[in-house]
């Protein structure tokens, strides 16, 4: 019944308006309150940005980085609101994060130019796991943007070799509006998922194969939204309505096979 | 609390993307069988939906689609269609039609209305593959004076096998005593291939005043409006597409070269992001 009803939460969370899945996601968690902390877990929403004390430097939040109410800074590796007996990554775990969240933050001003990002690292019994977050928004004007990258990834150990398994989803909020346009938005979310084994020598190792993963991942993800943002939204609407009118679009079209007949003869 | 959970519903129910209503409403059954009543209980919620939507209905018998909107209601959960000279009961939860009878509405604008629904009917089978409409007599509080004519229009495309569903719907009000002419046209495009995609749009038309306020007129209007607004949204997709998502991310760093995560340690920001075509 519960898996079942989860599964239910999801298919609605899939079909309702993403701009609304916040509050989606709270209706429902008052509905079927067992549903609640699998749903948290499991439903992503752009990511909330606090500031590091220690630092001063901005991190984003979620659930991995999460101790009751408290959020670990990847930069100082600090819990705020401070907490004691907090859950820790191991040494050797924590360095990886470290050196991962220095590359990312690299990466994130190469392709992003701005923005903030974050690399949460925890331990497994036959590997390691993490998350890489990156986030952008444009600043508000008539038109305004919000970009929410969350890479969830595994890597197992193996012989000379780890297997990766790459979640990743992409949040994409777009809005634009003028007084003959009025109001236009386009938002949305996408999910893909990868897995590969690649070559482990080191620790190091690691930093590079999952940096070359998040980074093929998003080249991807980046033209399919491309493809379903500007491409496929935008056909859908000529579906519905024709600018041409159809009588002249219709001609143009039996002409066309007309020629194609022709040529076949 | 069971308000709360009503309202919750509502706004599934409102939410609902063009098509999948059955779909949402299957996920509401599942996350409220403690609650089996609660469904029931939201019925304003579901004639909201129809109506807003300007929800399609086929007519048993005849075969033919009609629309429903608060314009051509009657009470009671009827609606009537001046083109087929209907009236019919409307089920809002299972979206069923039934009970069709004659019908013919009387209006001091009946010959006025009969040449709207000819110029409007060639228009959107001029521009909509699949376009339900009609034009009606808005209700007013005294039976004998109407003061506007509606003009509503939906064309809907489902493809859930390719995991999209698309609607587009206007509504037009003239008010042939002043000769004036406004409106509101949405688009709603859901896809959900691996994720959830939607554009949403409200665009409202202006009040305009009409030289002579004739059928053609009106629905020559129309055409301009709709036509300027889609050559608007095209540009918004565009504008979007070169400024916000360009501006969000990169296709590939300025270097045009991925990242060398193996020298990643060696990346200096200033030099290699700026002017990084010396390395």
């Amino acid at each position: 019944m519960s898996s079942d009803q989860f599964d239910s939460a999801l298919d609605l969370l899939r079909r309702l308006p993403p701009h609304s899945t916040a509050a989606n996601l709270n209706r429902i968690c008052a509905l079927a309150p067992d549903l609640t902390e699998e749903l948290l877990s499991s439903v992503d929403q752009p990511l909330q940005t606090r500031q590091c004390k220690k630092t001063k430097r901005d991190y984003l939040l979620c659930d991995y980085n999460r101790d009751g109410d408290s959020y670990r800074s990847p930069w100082s590796n600090e819990f705020y609101p401070e907490l004691e007996d907090a859950e820790m990554p191991s040494e050797r775990v924590r360095k990886m994060e470290v050196r991962m969240g220095e590359a990312v933050d690299i990466y994130r001003e190469l392709y992003y130019e701005g923005g903030v990002s974050s690399v949460y690292f925890w331990d497994l019994d036959d590997g390691f796991a993490g998350v890489v977050l990156l986030k952008k928004t444009t600043p508000k004007s008539s038109s305004e943007g919000g970009w929410d990258s969350i890479h969830v990834f595994e890597a197992i150990d193996r012989a000379r070799n780890a297997h990766y398994k790459l979640t990743s989803t992409v949040i994409l909020r777009l809005s634009t509006g003028n007084e003959a346009l009025g109001d236009m938005d386009l938002s949305g979310n996408m999910t893909r998922q990868v897995e590969q084994d690649m070559p482990v020598q080191d620790d190091g190792s690691h930093i590079v194969n999952v940096g070359k993963l998040v980074e093929d991942m998003e080249l991807k993800m980046r033209n399919l939204l491309q493809e379903v943002y500007f491409g496929k939204a935008k056909d859908i609407v000529g579906d519905l309505r024709s600018l041409q009118p159809l009588t002249e679009a219709n001609r143009d079209k039996a002409t066309h096979q007309e020629m194609i007949n022709s040529m076949k003869r | 609390m069971p308000s709360d959970n009503a309202a919750a519903v509502s706004a599934f129910i409102e939410g609902a993307p063009p098509g999948e209503l059955a779909e949402v409403i299957a996920d509401i059954q599942k996350l409220t069988v403690n609650e089996p009543k609660l469904l029931a209980s939201v019925t304003p919620a579901f004639q909201k939906y129809n109506e807003d939507q300007l929800w399609t209905v086929k007519l048993p018998g005849s075969g033919q689609n009609v629309l429903i909107s608060p314009y051509n209601a009657l009470g009671d959960g009827k609606y009537y269609d001046i083109e087929t000279q209907k009236s019919f009961a409307f089920d809002h939860q299972i979206q069923k039609a039934s009970d069709v009878q004659p019908y013919t509405h009387d209006s001091e604008y009946s010959d006025l209305i009969s040449s709207l629904l000819k110029s409007f009917s060639t228009h959107a089978t001029e521009h909509y593959p699949s376009a339900t409409y009609t034009v009606c007599p808005t209700p007013t509080s005294s039976p004998t004076t109407t003061t506007t004519i509606a003009l509503l229009l939906v064309s809907n495309k489902y493809s859930p096998a390719n995991f999209w569903n698309g609607r587009y719907r206007s509504t037009y009000l003239f008010a042939p005593a002043s000769s004036t002419l406004s409106g509101t046209i949405h688009v709603d495009v859901h896809y959900y291939e691996d994720g959830n995609v939607r554009l949403t749009t409200t665009k409202k038309v202006p009040e305009m005043k009409l030289e002579a306020g004739s059928a053609a007129e009106v629905v020559r209007r129309i055409a301009g409006v709709e036509r300027a607004y889609q050559e608007e949204l095209n540009r918004g997709f565009g504008r979007l597409s070169e400024g916000e998502f360009k501006g969000l991310r990169r296709q590939l760093p300025v270097t045009r070269q991925k990242v060398e995560w193996e020298k990643i340690g060696g990346y200096r920001l200033g030099q290699d992001i700026g002017g990084g075509r010396s390395r």
